[in-house]
């Protein structure tokens, strides 16, 4: 399958392509999320609204995005495992994944955590920059990929 | 002057010389810009085809969705231009003589007169006739999805 991907004229840009509108629509999404959690967009929506009702959507988005890039992963795995930026690339989302764990199973628990109103804790701003954050590195280092392909 | 005349002026310029010569990790963050720009011009979209098919956010008005979708959005147009503007520029000969390229171009102004009109009058139009706010929605990512899809391709013919 890897090879018949390599080979193929047009099946890996259109993965590519894929794994693009997927990343748009699930860290698209979920960077607007990130942004509500941080008091900067939406600002009148009560955050538990926009985090439950997008949810569908950015795991919807993170399904295509792992098909895609597992696809992708498989016709040039062996390019893509000696490229420093890649483990990288899987270590921000590992962080990423743990942050957003941390946020949905203690964090968003807590009873005075999600306000309707007023100004977020602390701990809601500090987690939405968080996955702010690692999810524009995992972006970088995926990006950086096919320009840093081996160690120096 | 052709135009084709002109973009060989642009190639041999000192800028695009300069561009092309330099390190390639430059063009690698021009990339990184390009795709953040793409990201951010794309998920309010999303957001608010979301809110237009009624999935989410039903009780907040569907005219702040668009004014505060509009500001990131804007920026992520613009930062996505701008970047894939400097990489034309670098190397106009190369592109204009691939046909992936011009079909983008050619979604592109598509892309953007949709993107235009949806982010001026999608509200109004949804009060007047919700199935046209959405069909133009969905036209308009679609639009966007088709500019991403031959962009990939650039690089491949």
């Amino acid at each position: 399958m890897g090879t018949a991907i390599a080979e193929g004229r047009f099946a890996f840009p259109v993965l590519e392509g894929i794994h693009l509108i997927g990343l748009s629509m699930a860290v698209g999404l979920l960077l607007l999320t990130d942004l509500r959690l941080m008091g900067v967009f939406l600002p009148q929506v009560p955050v538990r609204q926009v985090h439950r009702q997008l949810q569908p959507y950015i795991l919807g988005g993170f399904a295509v995005v792992i098909v895609a890039g597992t696809l992708l992963f498989f016709s040039e795995a062996s390019t893509l495992i000696v490229s420093p930026p890649w483990p990288f690339k899987f270590f921000f989302m590992l962080l990423a994944a743990v942050n957003a764990l941390y946020f949905e199973f203690v964090i968003a628990r807590r009873p005075e955590a999600l306000p309707e109103k007023g100004p977020l804790p602390l701990s809601v701003r500090c987690a939405g920059l968080a996955s702010f954050v690692l999810w524009a590195l995992v972006i970088i280092c995926g990006r950086m990929i096919p320009y840093i392909p081996h160690w120096a | 002057m052709s135009l084709v005349k002109l973009l060989n002026w642009v190639q041999t310029s000192r800028f695009a010389h300069g561009i092309a010569e330099s390190n390639h990790l430059l063009i690698a963050f021009l990339q990184v810009v390009h795709v953040f720009g793409f990201i951010f011009l794309l998920a309010p979209l999303f957001l608010v085809g979301l809110r237009l098919y009624r999935l989410v956010l039903t009780n907040y008005p569907i005219e702040q969705v668009v004014k505060q979708g509009r500001k990131l959005s804007l920026f992520g147009l613009s930062m996505t231009l701008s970047s894939g503007l400097v990489m034309f520029l670098s190397a106009p000969l190369h592109y204009y003589y691939n046909w992936a390229f011009d079909t983008k171009m050619g979604l592109l102004v598509l892309a953007i007169v949709l993107y235009v009109a949806q982010f001026l009058c999608v509200a109004a139009l949804d009060r007047r006739s919700p199935a046209l706010a959405r069909l133009g929605i969905s036209m308009s990512l679609l639009s966007w999805i088709a500019v991403c899809m031959a962009g990939r391709a650039i690089g491949f013919v």
